[in-house]
């Protein structure tokens, strides 16, 4: 071998390397012929002594070695440089495929003054390529997640800082490294009182919580880690809060010391609010629990009402009717439930309406009220039927089901109308009353003058004759004019006891009262009736007891009725007969009875005689004055003044007696 | 010297009967069957009193009382309506007449010139 024939002790030693190292190494003369190769080269390059040693470099396994670049590095720059270093060269070879090559090259010069060699070390550094490709890869993705994590450091801080959820970081001896932004704000406290000091120390030791402690030195040295530790706890600066604590026992970089990430969350309003909706829950299950009774009730009441319900589905089938419904209807449940509704009953519910309110309004507008519908229905005949219906969903999500009210309203219709009419009718009868009123009103003020007219000539001048105030009238003359001037009296008479009829029940007579002596009224107007009584030899008894007190009166209303009475018995007593008047206090009233023994009063008269105009028809009354007003006069008169009036008699021809009453002290405003 | 009366009246019989109690009773008598020629012989004679129907043809008697009364020459003669009129309503449209009397038809011809001489001063 070549190295053998030059042998000295540095090149056996270099022989020795060159036949250790795995490097390809080959040897070429000047004229770049192979002079020998290293062992691992004939490995690499799958080549054989025989066809090596004495080639031409670029003729080697098949000219798999003419590569431009190497003619380049051998002929161009090595007889320049003597030396070339890591030139790569990438080439296709025909044995092992593409490689990269790192060519290094010594041009030397062997012993002395003797030609120079060429050694050429090969260096396939494809896979170092491409590990070292695989390296950069790796290295440029550790660089991209270095930086991700450095964002992701800062965006972790910018968190720390940003969040209102006060932070704090300590040492493994619980002392402060670093708290956020918002935990200064929150427990009003400075970075310079906080960093470095022990976390029980912190603002005026009001952090030394035995919770606190609990968990920072018993848990999380166990767990290292602990979540959702509520503390309550009354601080110094904030007052009694309630603080949800969370922490993490973590390790900053490898090998680096733990800290403890403590987070505090002040949850007292939320404590608040939570209890408020715990509260806000109870409350709505009792409202719920209500519901649900509520619910019981309204079925219940489905149930009672008389007024006949039916639900459907909203297909328009019947889901459920009410008792009565089926009474009022007249149907079976069989007939009924799932049902269309217009099917119902031999279809007498198919009615154009009815439709026109399932169908149409009611999908629009969930409810309708009131809606009335007149039908000719098949089992219980022409109706008036008032509807009202709602849509409503039986429970949430649930289908929604129609609730449809029949009230039958015929009747009361019926009554309406009726009563409608009648208060028209009402109306206008009051309208009528009234007008007739003030009509009679006028017409009796119009006759009263119209009457009076006439009346003031003939009893004026039938006076002046009878008194002879123009000269003597014979006898005959006096008798006459007497008897005209009589009769224009009772006239009078008559139309003044009409108008106080008409007054009394217009309601518009008014009493004039005074406070009257009672006996000496009574006394006067027996007086009156003096004449007539002595005539007609007639008894007349006064028993008017002594103690009459004072009676509080109209006066001229009283001696009318006493002055009535007294000539009525009179009139209606015939000669020789009796009549008399009796007069007490009995209690608050004066009581009088005025009696006689004349012709009494027929039982069925008994009404009649308060009716006026009636006279009893006797031989007496026949030629006797009267105006046949008197009586209910003086009853209408005792009345009015808060008295009692009654007539009582035996029957015909046996007397008769009226008593009445009159209070002392009349109720009556004057 | 007799007292002068004036009556006014649309009634003759009435005016009449009126007229005759007061000539008995010495008064001299004007009358007067409307409104108008009663105030105008008011005016002119100046009774020492007038006797009024109420009801008249031209106008209320009570209308032509407040004539009266606005009229210096006749606002102080007393003034007896002599009237038909004896419900409420016919008193009470009288009340407000000053200087006034009432006397209600039919009158009382034994009584008339006394109830009259009291409105007299």
């Amino acid at each position: 071998m070549f190295w053998k024939r030059t042998a000295t002790g540095s090149q056996e030693y270099s022989e020795s390397i060159i036949n250790t190292i795995r490097e390809p190494l080959i040897a070429l003369d000047q004229d770049l012929r192979v002079v020998s190769v290293s062992r691992s080269f004939y490995e690499v390059f799958k080549a054989k002594p025989e066809e090596t040693v004495g080639q031409l470099i670029y003729d080697l396994g098949n000219k798999q070695w003419d590569i431009p670049k190497l003619r380049e590095l051998l002929e161009t720059i090595l007889p320049q440089e003597t030396t070339f270093d890591n030139y790569e060269v990438e080439h296709n070879f025909t044995t092992i495929g593409r490689r990269i090559m790192l060519l290094n090259a010594r041009q030397i010069q062997r012993v002395l003054g003797k030609e120079r060699i060429i050694l050429l070390a090969i260096e396939d550094i494809t896979e170092r390529r491409e590990i070292e490709h695989g390296l950069e890869k790796t290295r440029k993705e550790l660089e991209v997640i270095k930086k991700s994590a450095d964002e992701a450091s800062e965006f972790a801080e910018s968190v720390i800082n940003t969040v209102r959820e006060p932070l704090i970081s300590l040492d493994q001896d619980l002392r402060v490294v670093a708290v956020s932004r918002s935990f200064y704000e929150f427990f009003q406290v400075k970075p310079e009182e906080t960093v470095g000091q022990l976390i029980y120390d912190l603002g005026n030791k009001q952090w030394d919580i035995p919770k606190l402690r609990e968990l920072l030195e018993t848990i999380l040295p166990q767990k290292t880690t602990f979540d959702n530790y509520e503390v309550e706890h009354d601080f110094a600066t904030i007052g009694r809060r309630i603080m949800l604590l969370n922490a993490r026992q973590i390790q900053r970089g490898l090998g680096k010391e733990r800290i403890i990430l403590l987070a505090i969350e002040d949850i007292t309003e939320r404590r608040e609010i939570e209890n408020g909706l715990e509260k806000t829950r109870k409350e709505l299950a009792v409202i719920k629990k209500s519901a649900d009774e509520a619910s019981e009730l309204a079925e219940s009441i489905i149930n009672t009402v008389r007024e006949p319900l039916i639900s459907l589905d909203q297909d328009l089938r019947v889901v459920a009717v009410s008792r009565s419904f089926y009474e009022f209807f007249q149907v079976k449940p069989e007939e009924t439930v799932g049902q269309l509704i217009y099917d119902l009953g031999n279809k007498q519910w198919d009615i154009p309406k009815l439709r026109e309110l399932l169908e149409t309004i009611l999908p629009q507008k969930t409810t309708f009220d009131n809606y009335e519908v007149e039908h000719d229905f098949a089992t219980i005949g022409r109706r008036i039927m008032l509807l009202n219906a709602r849509q409503i969903q039986r429970g949430l999500g649930k289908e929604r089901i129609i609730l449809l009210a029949i009230e039958d309203i015929t009747e009361r219709r019926e009554i309406e109308n009726g009563l409608e009419k009648a208060h028209e009718e009402l109306k206008e009868l009051a309208a009528e009353l009234k007008r007739a009123s003030r009509a009679k009103s006028e017409f009796l003020a119009n006759m009263s003058h119209e009457l009076r007219t006439p009346l003031n000539s003939i009893n004026g001048f039938s006076e002046v004759l009878y008194d002879e105030t123009f000269g003597p009238l014979n006898e005959k003359q006096k008798k006459y004019v007497n008897n005209v001037l009589t009769s224009g009296k009772h006239l009078l008479l008559l139309i003044n006891q009409i108008l106080d009829m008409a007054k009394v029940e217009a309601g518009k007579m008014k009493l004039s009262l005074s406070s009257l002596p009672m006996r000496s009224l009574l006394n006067e107007i027996s007086l009156l009736v003096e004449d007539t009584v002595s005539k007609k030899k007639i008894e007349m008894s006064l028993e008017i007891a002594e103690d009459l007190p004072n009676i509080e009166v109209d006066e001229l209303k009283v001696k009318e009725i006493i002055y009535n009475l007294l000539s009525n018995a009179v009139k209606f007593t015939p000669d020789g007969g009796k009549i008399g008047m009796r007069a007490k206090k009995a209690r608050s009233e004066i009581e009088v009875v005025v009696w006689d023994t004349g012709v009494g009063i027929a039982p069925e008269n008994m009404e009649k005689i308060f009716e006026g105009f009636f006279r009893v028809d006797t031989p007496y009354s026949r030629v006797t004055e009267g105006t046949g007003l008197g009586l209910p006069l003086s009853k209408k008169l005792v009345e009015l003044h808060g008295g009692k009036f009654s007539v009582e008699s035996k029957g015909l021809n046996r007397g008769t007696s009226v008593r009445f009453t009159l209070p002392i002290v009349s109720g009556k405003v004057v | 010297m007799g007292k002068k009366a004036l009556v006014i009246d649309d009634n003759k019989n009435n005016l009449l009967l009126e007229k005759d109690l007061l000539e008995v009773a010495g008064f001299e008598v004007f009358e007067a069957d409307n409104a108008a020629d009663g105030i105008a012989i008011a005016k002119r004679e100046n009774p020492d009193i007038i006797l009024m129907d109420v009801r008249l043809p031209d106008m209320r008697g009570t209308d032509a009382a407040r004539i009266l009364r606005g009229d210096k020459e006749t606002s102080d003669i007393p003034i007896v309506f002599v009237t038909s009129s004896v419900m409420a309503e016919g008193i009470e449209e009288i009340k407000d007449i000053p200087n006034s009397g009432f006397i209600g038809k039919p009158i009382n011809t034994r009584t008339f010139v006394k109830q009259i001489s009291q409105f007299i001063k």
